[in-house]
């Protein structure tokens, strides 16, 4: 919300600047965003009076005026304003005057222009009248300024506006939080200013009307949705006469960001920006009966509002009516069968206090937030509605000429109850850490508008009505912080910590710190992707046959931003392989990426935090390209499978998990042409695989993208990593090697074969290693030759009859098993 | 007559000397084609001038001797010289150059900045004591809206500002993707009693038009200490620590009063960062506050004998202001010439 600077001091004498005056309210909780100080204006724009005005020969848009400005003679002054006239005080930037001027392509920006004698179109002119846009002082590009009749001339504007509590202006951008509906005005952000710098609040007089007198035989009231309206005030004002607002009225509203319209509205956007209350004028002669019944709307009602759109009116919503029709939707808008016109004569100002919630959710519902809407919705000062009318009557009366009706209707179904809040002293302490005296903190409670009275030690405070967010003492003692200052809070000296604290790391927090040195070691980049992926993208990567987690849906979201985003990944993949192809499109060549976090289904039936949801955390690596570029010491080469096979069972083995099983599965799925099933006992941790051709095609990948998904959840459970490592003893025994080549069917996989050594082997097997594939001349058709080297140790010197021994057995176990042949 | 034996003697020496030769320089084999077969006086060469000493009718075989004594000379000659010449080959291909780049078995990888940011902080609370909590990102209203005080009408509880699985009309008042770290509270509150001293990181997601400034979802981390007399000053203590140990000893910061549904009373904090090049201002990077007696409440825990202060922050701003970095999906694009800007 803006406020004026300058306004601010009708209401508290300010030493400080802008920008100080920003920092204290910034620092006590109404945050300024922003300062927007206007340029000074220069002494040489002086106060003119145009004393004639005659057509420019030789240019039909522009004029010839002659302007005194206390000199000597007149000056001759070239205009091109279409509101020029005779008679006019005007300011006048007189020759050698340097403005910052808006750019006429975009206003935003100003540029240094001095003004010079000159001649325009060949006719002299010595000076600029200027508009208010030129003056910094407002937006307002659409005529010359025109001062009231009596500024003197010759006198410099800047005085003459400072003098009126104008002048160059600063604005300030207050973000108000919701908790303080009272900051939506200028007394309210002066309320917390005075508090501050420890000044008295200026409020204007204004004489409350008593009784109903004769405003009650010209208006009735009748509230048929006391749950929606509170209470509803009524005033009238004869006799207007509807104009242009005067400037200082007008500059206010600009100074806010409002645009002037007319005297009457313009002055109930004054009061409202004065106090806080939203008043309405209505054109008194529409409202047939002289009757204002407030109700909700009937159903398929409808209402024009002043902006000239009909609408269709949601359920709830409450109607200000006459006696015939609705007249205005309350709170939000007016209606335009009876709004202030140039004919409008008498006013009915309208100064209501509205059910907030009521008024949310019609404004929601219409989508038409206002400046009433938005206050009415974060509660007004349900105390502030005959003050507002009868301070807007004032002022009516005072711009717009009239009389004020005497009396007010005054509809008042709903009493406020006084909140009462008691605060002990203790309390202070215990939630600030800090012993605020009783004195004190009466002392800045009562400068923002608290009663306080001392019951004791207790201090018994009654919340002003502008403050509806207070109602416990906690919500008190927030008031007594933010006043004395969060800064002047010391900090304790000690930290205090919880003997109950265990300073031990997490299973999971353990295995990503390793996921993530492991694989950064490796080579891979670590990526981010967003959780959101399109429902196409989520369907085709729902692949149960590769997935870790049980069966379930894509979870789409009711309300994406796009339709690229609206389901949660069942998958890392999609995501990562996003970042391939941006990568690849961009020249790299070696592409090795990996990404933990969450994936999700629905529709599951297992037992989770929120039901029918479930998520797991998933670890993604993929690869793609070279495995090598060339350079002086090698040669590129691309890589394949087990490029990603060996970081992955390097990553298992490093994350301490035992009886990994690793299983092939030969068929494809719709994302894989062949993949493994990693386990450990009935757990499937994930699968490493090769991505189907077509979808890496499809992300303008070259053939061969390869990929693992695996559950860090799962892994995190079943790690040795948070268990104390027991050591074995270091043998101090030589170890013997011995090769062996086998020839088997071309069909049969090595890993079984593996596994048959080791188990022939028994306990004297260190490693085995399969060193040499081979098929071609020596070996037979359909037959390969696979070479191993195994090392036998144990905890004494082995003896070669014994190795002898394990390697015949490993030999016939071979043979028998796989049909293998010993190759010599 | 027979041959004479000093002469025959004088031959085999000479053979075994021509085999026994060392060819492995340059210098040792110039000296034995000279020695040997140097035409002026080389020991074979001079042989070849005693012919006439030899009896005639030895001189055919004497011929033959010296001629095979001869052939093993250059054959020895030419064997070393391409030797030689070989390993003069390797020798310059293999020079050794100590200003080629280095073998590496692979290029090295790197973490995310947002890994490394979120290590960082982790780490400050984590010396100080904290322990880590995380919970799910999928929530159902009461958990992100309700238990922690957000009034019914909550703006952030609209189709506008979160994202639904379910409406919010439903059963259990929606499920949505939570907004905020915070409901972690709640599930960590109902789990354990006081004292509980967590951060809880993770990633939460708004509804908001995708810009340099903001994306749909970022990652936060949490913090919250309820004890008995836990008090706002502990609060900006422990924050201080934090702000120090994350962007330096002499880091200026500030308190200023918010509002949080959440806490009571809620503040925001900022810290004075200068870009170089550009002036210094107050950027904001977290909010906090103590925890709101209604949230105790919700929880069973009694307001009356224990408080607690909360706070939560945004690793991405975090990274950013440390980092210089102004749009905040250069996070998400993972464009390798950015990630590998970090963690080198």
């Amino acid at each position: 919300m803006k406020i004026s600077y300058n306004w601010l001091r009708e209401y508290v004498s300010l030493a400080q600047s802008p920008a100080e005056v920003a920092d204290m309210l910034t620092m006590s909780g109404l945050e300024v965003d922003d300062v927007v100080e206007a340029t000074p204006i220069p002494a040489s724009v002086v106060i003119g009076e145009v004393e004639s005005v005659s057509r420019h020969p030789n240019a039909d848009r522009l004029t010839v005026c002659k302007v005194d400005v206390g000199g000597d003679t007149p000056l001759q002054i070239v205009c091109g304003a279409p509101n020029v006239a005779g008679g006019q005080r005007v300011p006048v930037a007189m020759v050698g005057t340097t403005l910052e001027l808006p750019d006429r392509e975009d206003p935003s920006r100003r540029q240094p222009v001095t003004i010079r004698r000159s001649k325009i179109r060949g006719e002299e002119s010595e000076g600029m009248i200027c508009a208010e846009d030129e003056l910094g002082l407002s937006d307002d590009h659409s005529g010359i300024m025109v001062l009231e009749a009596d500024a003197p001339i010759g006198q410099p504007l800047a005085d003459y506006l400072e003098a009126r509590g104008g002048g160059s202006d600063a604005t300030l951008d207050v973000a108000v939080t919701p908790n303080r509906p009272d900051a939506f005005s200028h007394i309210g952000v002066a309320r917390d200013l005075a508090a501050l710098i420890q000044q008295p609040l200026r409020i204007p007089g204004v004489d409350l009307p008593g009784g109903s007198g004769e405003a009650a035989n010209q208006v009735r009231v009748e509230i048929d949705a006391p749950d929606g309206c509170h209470r509803y005030v009524a005033m009238v004002v004869r006799g207007v006469r509807i104009a242009e607002s005067p400037a200082w009225l007008q500059r206010r509203l600009t100074a806010v960001g409002l645009r002037p319209r007319n005297n009457v509205v313009d002055v109930t956007n004054y009061v409202m920006y004065e106090c806080g209350q939203p008043l309405h004028a209505f054109d008194y002669d529409e409202i047939a009966g002289s009757t204002i019944r407030v109700r909700f709307a009937e159903p398929g009602e409808e209402v024009t509002t002043l902006d000239s759109k009909k609408r269709a009116l949601p359920d709830r919503t409450l109607l200000i009516c006459d006696a015939n029709r609705p007249v205005a939707i309350a709170g939000v808008m007016g209606g335009e069968n009876s709004e202030v016109t140039e004919s409008t004569t008498s006013v009915l100002i309208e100064s209501a206090y509205f059910d907030p919630t009521t008024i949310r959710r019609t404004a929601k519902k219409l989508g038409l937030q206002t400046d009433a809407s938005y206050r009415f919705e974060r509660g007004v000062d349900s105390a502030g509605q005959l003050w507002a009318a009868a301070r807007a009557a004032a002022l009516i009366a005072e711009v717009a000429g009239g009389e004020i009706v005497e009396g007010a209707v005054d509809a008042h179904p709903v009493q406020p109850e006084p909140t009462i809040v008691s605060v002990r002293p203790d309390s202070i302490e215990r939630i600030l850490g800090v012993a605020i005296p009783g004195d004190d903190a009466v002392r800045l409670l009562e400068a923002i508008g608290f009663q306080v009275k001392r019951d004791g030690e207790v201090l018994r405070c009654e919340v002003p009505t502008f403050r509806p967010d207070v109602e416990r003492e906690v919500d008190v003692i927030e008031e007594i912080a933010r006043l004395h200052g969060y800064d002047s809070i010391p900090e304790p000296a000690v930290m205090r910590l919880p003997s109950t604290h265990i300073p031990r790391g997490r299973a999971i927090d353990l295995v990503r710190d390793r996921i993530r040195n492991v694989l950064r070691g490796a080579g891979y980049r670590e990526v981010f992707t967003n959780s959101l992926v399109s429902r196409d993208t989520a369907d085709r990567f729902l692949e149960p046959e590769l997935s870790f987690m049980e069966s379930g849906s894509v979870v789409p979201t009711l309300n994406p931003i796009s339709q690229e985003m609206a389901a949660l990944r069942p998958s890392l993949l999609p995501g990562i392989l996003e970042v391939l192809e941006h990568n690849g499109n961009r020249g790299a060549r070696q592409l090795r990426m990996f990404e933990t976090g969450r994936v999700f289904r629905g529709g599951v039936s297992r037992e989770t935090l929120v039901e029918g949801y479930h998520e797991e955390e998933a670890l993604l690596l993929v690869c793609s390209g070279l495995r090598k570029e060339s350079t002086w010491y090698q040669s590129e080469e691309e890589l394949d499978f087990f490029d990603l096979k060996g970081v992955v069972e390097v990553l298992l083995s490093r994350l301490q998990l035992s009886d990994v099983r690793i299983e092939p599965v030969y068929e494809s799925t719709s994302l894989t042409d062949y993949h493994v099933r990693i386990s450990v006992g009935e757990t499937l941790l994930g699968i490493a695989g090769r991505l189907q051709g077509e979808i890496a095609e499809a992300h303008d990948l070259d053939e061969g993208v390869y990929f693992a998904e695996l559950s860090v959840d799962r892994i995190a459970d079943r790690t040795a990593l948070v268990d104390l490592h027991q050591y074995s003893a270091v043998s101090r025994h030589p170890s013997v090697e011995r090769d062996l080549a086998f020839v088997l069917d071309a069909r049969q996989e090595v890993g079984p074969v593996i596994d048959a050594v080791k188990e022939a082997s028994k306990d004297l097997l260190r490693r085995v290693r399969p060193f040499d594939l081979y098929t071609g001349p020596g070996v037979p058709e359909g037959r390969k030759s696979v070479a191993f080297a195994l090392v036998f140790g144990a905890d004494r010197t082995l003896t070669d009859e014994e190795v002898d021994q394990r390697v015949r057995d490993v030999v016939a176990t071979v043979r028998e098993r796989f049909k293998a042949d010993l190759r010599a | 007559m027979t041959t004479d034996v000093s002469t025959r003697e004088v031959v085999s020496d000479l053979r075994r000397q021509v085999e026994d030769a060392s060819l492995q320089t340059a210098d040792e084999i110039e000296r034995f084609r000279v020695d040997f077969l140097g035409r002026k006086s080389g020991r074979i060469t001079n042989l070849f001038k005693t012919v006439s000493t030899i009896p005639p009718d030895q001189r055919r075989e004497f011929g033959q001797e010296v001629n095979a004594l001869k052939q093993l000379a250059e054959a020895r000659l030419e064997e070393a010289e391409a030797l030689l010449a070989e390993r003069t080959k390797v020798d310059q291909a293999q020079a050794l150059d100590l200003t080629l780049p280095g073998r590496l078995a692979v290029e090295p990888g790197r973490l995310h900045p947002l890994t490394s940011t979120l290590d960082d902080i982790r780490r400050v609370f984590e010396r100080c004591g904290f322990s880590v909590a995380e919970g799910p990102e999928i929530e159902d209203d009461w958990h992100n809206f309700t238990a922690l005080n957000f009034p019914p009408d909550h703006p952030a509880r609209d189709m506008q500002d979160t994202f639904f699985l379910e409406p919010p009309d439903s059963d259990r008042g929606g499920v949505v993707l939570r907004t905020h770290t915070s409901p972690v509270q709640i599930r960590v509150m109902k789990q354990n009693p006081p004292p509980i001293r967590v951060i809880v990181p993770g990633r939460v997601y708004r509804n908001e038009s995708i810009s340099y400034k903001s994306f749909c979802l970022f990652h936060q981390v949490e913090g919250l200490y309820v004890d008995k007399h836990v008090t706002f000053a502990d609060l900006k203590h422990v924050l201080k620590v934090f702000a120090r140990a994350i962007f330096g000893d002499d880091v200026r910061m500030r308190f200023r009063p918010s509002y949080f549904p959440f806490t009571e009373p809620s503040a925001e904090v900022d810290i004075w960062w200068q870009r170089p090049g550009q002036d210094g201002r107050w950027m904001e990077i977290l909010g906090c506050g103590m925890v709101d007696p209604n949230v105790l409440t919700a929880v069973d825990v009694d307001p009356s004998v224990y408080s607690g202060y909360a706070f939560g922050m945004g690793v991405e701003r975090i990274a950013m202001i440390r980092h210089g970095i102004d749009d905040i999906r250069m996070f998400y694009e993972n464009d390798v010439r950015f990630l590998d800007q970090f963690d080198s």
